[in-house]
């Protein structure tokens, strides 16, 4: 690899290195100064339309922006002089001035680099007498996303976003001036699998999300990282939820999946199906543990996992290899699967260990993948052949079946699988959602989401990508971890619980 | 030989035609260009002439073709403004409709020291008819091998094509006007790069005026001592004055740089109309800060224009009599830049419709005291702060009229 040169400039000051051909704002940021900007966006060439970004450059008779000038050896910047806040309250004032003051009912309040801006930069008083222009201010511009004309502060970052990233292009510039206006072209509306991305990058309200919009402030978001579970790829994103909020029953706990930054994985974006991952975790949730013979009464999981272990106990230790089988998944993590594997492979001796996956789907030639799980190479690594199970091989021999997850019903009917279930005398479901298997098991325990857990994924290229819990599970929710764990210690065996890479 | 040999807007019958333009002793200079001198030379004699570019900004033609990166084998154009947009400005539609050939043999010579085969022009929509005189001139041309493949039987080729604009003041700044001439939306790129490096297409690319192209052959025909000794020092050749408004005689005056600005409206136009004294002078269309009477002793150049607060710009001379109020022309001022502003970037966008909005409410009758400190505030904030220069020439006429025609100004305030 060929080494970056590197290139010494002073700014505010300090002397800061930065690499070849990087942008000034770039390397002030690197060095801890941040500059106020709009359009500039990592992850496109500079536009410099905003003219937020506006330095000092020594030896230039204007202020020049940062987003658009390369740094040069011996460049001296200046970021907070006189001149230079005075161009940046200008600038704020110029877009205040057209900027309707609907911060009350704007969902982007508490997160709007405009008022972020004006608090740190601006707080002046209004000179603006005369009437602001009126547009439109709620066009659906596709799949949930609604654009308010009054809020664009015309920065590009969309337009832009659907041109270079997507390759797309549905939005544009129309008009020119006062009157210049984002919009689709003769209405057709934004229909690829990143628009979601738009309301991220959005530095205002201006696109906003349906799903999302008006259902709670940005202020009482907890923002907290993972990696996505919808398919392989395993991008970072930023699950945002709230906690010691008063929840009513059936409302939201998680509000939104927003793209995180990986340069390695997915940049800045993530894909629309990712995103909409949210409903996986707030969605048709599996809440408490429900016995068949008693659906009402209450009881912890731990109670019934005891349950679980008497019935393996009671198959003689010799005939465990044919009597005793589970069904895993792909979804589970690393350290969960090792587990698995000292557990039901090692400890117990099964034979009939398979797994269960949701069925692959097309791959979009961008992030995601064909594979509708995160850990598809964690399962290899952690020793496994997975395959599925073959119902009537199972139904015939089988005594007690331990069913992690419910994608069985994606390979089978919903019949087969009650037919098979139903001469299998022990049967336990540990599933995160609810579903049409719920009523064949005998017990069903309630799994946390891969959101909820701490773990490691293996994504497609190999990557191996550890996260931790990023949003709390309802109390009562159990992990695998947690089951696998008490299972073996239940059942005597010694899985190495300090060793489970 | 005839005076109109040497003028850019010749008098002679059938002026745009090939013949006329043949016996004024058309096509001999780039045929001298082509045939019996070096590239190199031709940008030399230019720099040495002092061409200044005649679209407004006055930059040195020569110096600005020595920036296109010599030789290479990836395409290089030409690009010829014709967009002229600039209010109290119609100077290149007259060589356009009288003298083509002289922008076309300019345009050859060009090419030809730079290296450049492939030329655009870009008409503003507006001058749509004119353009088919152009397109018949071009056609002239290449029908006698001044133009096309093989150019006066040497190796050297040049295919010009005519485009046409659709009307949008901001595709005369020379970014805009390769943005359009791409098939998108005409709106500024970020300097640097620059266009003779990364120009149209992404290639290295010369852009220049029409009435500059045209002085191209006077320079290589007679050579730079001779266009030296027609205007000053460093600023060579004649200018096209356009003057309108409150004069007696309104139109295209061909006079050397640096002409007075007084003699020019007293003499060549005539003066005002019976009864009317000049209120106020815009010197280089209407970009160019407004003089009042007792500034009109300036000569016309560049520099000097600059020196007094203004500039020469396109040299088009809009002179304001005393019966026009200061208002109604500011009214027309900030309507024009509202209207024109691409939107592209916050300063020009928002402060010119909001300039032109507070302009509007004081001649409603709505005015308030602080109103004109504010106007000059907003235009303070465009100034130097645009991603092109338009910020500039939208806000520096503005503040100009305001501050030298306050009293009048605060009068129609407080009304």
């Amino acid at each position: 690899m060929s080494e970056v040169k590197m290139v010494g400039l002073t700014i505010d000051g300090r002397t800061v290195r930065a690499a070849e051909g990087t942008n000034v704002l770039q390397a002030a940021e690197q060095a801890g100064i941040s500059i106020p900007h709009f359009c500039y966006h990592p992850a496109f060439e500079a536009e410099g339309n905003c003219r937020l970004c506006l330095v000092e450059i020594e030896g230039l008779p204007k202020l020049d922006s940062a987003c658009s000038t390369v740094v040069r050896e011996g460049m001296i910047v200046r970021t907070s002089t006189a001149p230079v806040l005075e161009a940046r309250k200008d600038v704020l004032e110029f877009l205040l001035a057209e900027h309707p003051l609907d911060c009350p009912i704007c969902d982007k309040a508490g997160e709007c680099k405009l008022q972020d801006y004006y608090d740190r930069h601006g707080l002046f008083p209004g000179w603006f007498l005369e009437a602001k222009e009126k547009r439109q201010k709620k066009i659906s511009i596709g799949k949930g996303l609604l654009l308010d004309r009054e809020r664009c502060i015309l920065c590009t970052r969309c337009v832009r976003y659907l041109r270079k990233v997507t390759g797309t292009g549905e939005l544009g510039v129309f008009e020119r001036g006062v009157r210049a206006e984002v919009g689709t072209y003769d209405d057709a509306p934004i229909d690829n699998n990143y628009s979601g991305n738009l309301v991220d990058i959005c530095p205002v309200g201006a696109i906003t999300d349906t799903d999302f919009r008006f259902k709670t402030r940005a202020w009482f978001l907890e923002k907290r990282p993972t990696v996505c579970p919808r398919c392989s790829r395993g991008c970072a994103v930023i699950v945002e939820s709230v906690s010691g909020y008063p929840l009513e029953e059936g409302e939201r706990r998680v509000f939104r999946i927003r793209a995180g930054e990986n340069p390695a994985v997915n940049g800045y974006w993530i894909c629309d199906f990712g995103r909409a991952g949210r409903r996986d975790i707030d969605e048709g949730r599996q809440e408490r543990v429900i016995k068949s013979a008693s659906p009402e009464s209450e009881l912890s999981w731990q109670k019934a996992l005891a349950d679980v272990m008497a019935r393996i106990r009671s198959v003689p230790g010799p005939e465990r290899a044919a009597k005793v089988a589970v069904i895993l998944n792909s979804r589970m993590t690393r350290e969960e699967l090792t587990l698995a594997k000292r557990l039901f492979a090692e400890g117990l001796s099964l034979d009939k260990i398979f797994f269960a996956d949701p069925k692959p789907g097309a791959a979009d030639g961008f992030l995601l993948t064909e594979e509708r799980v995160p850990n598809a190479r964690g399962v290899l690594q952690a020793g496994f052949s997975p395959r599925l199970p073959d119902l009537d091989a199972l139904a015939a021999s089988v005594e007690v079946l331990l069913v992690f997850g419910s994608h069985l019903l994606d390979h089978f009917s919903e019949e087969a699988v009650s037919r098979a279930l139903a001469k299998i005398p022990s049967k336990f479901l540990f599933s995160a959602h609810t579903g049409p298997l719920d009523r064949l098991a005998e017990i069903v325990f309630p799994l946390a989401v891969s959101a909820e857990k701490s773990g490691t994924y293996i994504n497609i290229d190999g990557l191996r990508q550890s996260f931790g819990r990023a949003a709390e599970p309802a109390p009562g929710v159990v992990s695998e971890h947690e089951i696998l764990g008490c299972l073996a210690a239940g059942l005597g065996l010694n899985v190495g619980e300090h060793d489970v890479r | 030989m005839s005076e109109d040999a040497v003028r850019l807007i010749p008098a002679d019958e059938g002026s745009w035609r090939l013949e006329a333009y043949l016996r004024r002793g058309g096509y001999e200079a780039a045929r001298k260009a082509v045939m019996s001198m070096a590239p190199a030379d031709v940008i030399t004699e230019v720099r040495k002439a002092g061409l200044r570019g005649r679209g407004g900004a006055g930059f040195p033609a020569g110096l600005k073709w020595s920036f296109v990166p010599q030789g290479g084998a990836g395409p290089k154009y030409l690009c010829v403004n014709a967009d002229e947009g600039e209010p109290g400005t119609f100077k290149d539609r007259a060589i356009l409709v009288r003298n083509p050939h002289q922008l076309i043999e300019g345009m050859t010579i060009a090419a030809f020291g730079v290296g450049i085969r492939k030329a655009f022009i870009y008409v503003r929509g507006e001058y749509g008819r004119i353009a088919g005189r152009l397109r018949e001139a071009i056609a002239e041309a290449e029908d006698e091998g001044f133009l096309g493949g093989g150019i006066f039987g040497s190796g050297f080729d040049l295919e010009v094509i005519v485009h046409l604009g659709a009307g949008a003041y901001i595709c005369g700044e020379e970014t805009a006007l390769l943005e359009s001439i791409e098939g998108r939306r005409g709106q500024p790129r970020l300097k640097p790069p620059f266009p003779a490096v990364v120009g149209l297409f992404r290639a290295p690319t010369a852009i220049n005026n029409v009435e500059t192209l045209a002085n191209v052959p006077l320079i290589i025909g007679r050579g730079a001592d001779w266009f030296l000794g027609r205007g000053l020092p460093k600023d060579g050749g004649t200018r096209l004055f356009g003057v309108s408004g409150a004069v007696r005689r309104p139109g295209l005056y061909e006079l050397p740089m640096g002409t007075q600005l007084r003699t020019i409206i007293e003499i060549h136009a005539g003066g005002p109309p019976e009864g009317v004294a000049i209120k106020a002078v815009i010197p280089g269309g209407l970009s160019a800060p407004a003089l009042r009477p007792d500034e009109l002793d300036v000569t016309m150049d560049f520099d000097a224009l600059a020196r007094a607060g203004s500039m020469l710009g396109s040299a088009g001379i809009i002179v304001i009599g005393d019966k026009i109020p200061i208002l109604d022309v500011l009214k027309v001022m900030a309507r024009f830049y509202a209207h024109e502003s691409c939107g592209q970037c916050t300063p020009c966008r928002i402060g010119t419709s909001w300039i032109h909005k507070t302009v509007m409410r004081i001649g409603e009758g709505q005015g308030r005291a602080s109103d004109l400190d504010h106007i000059l505030r907003l235009a303070d904030g465009m100034k130097g702060r645009t991603l092109c220069p338009m910020g500039d020439a939208a806000a520096l006429p503005v503040q100009a009229l305001v501050t030298k025609f306050r009293d009048e100004l605060e009068k129609a305030v407080a009304r």
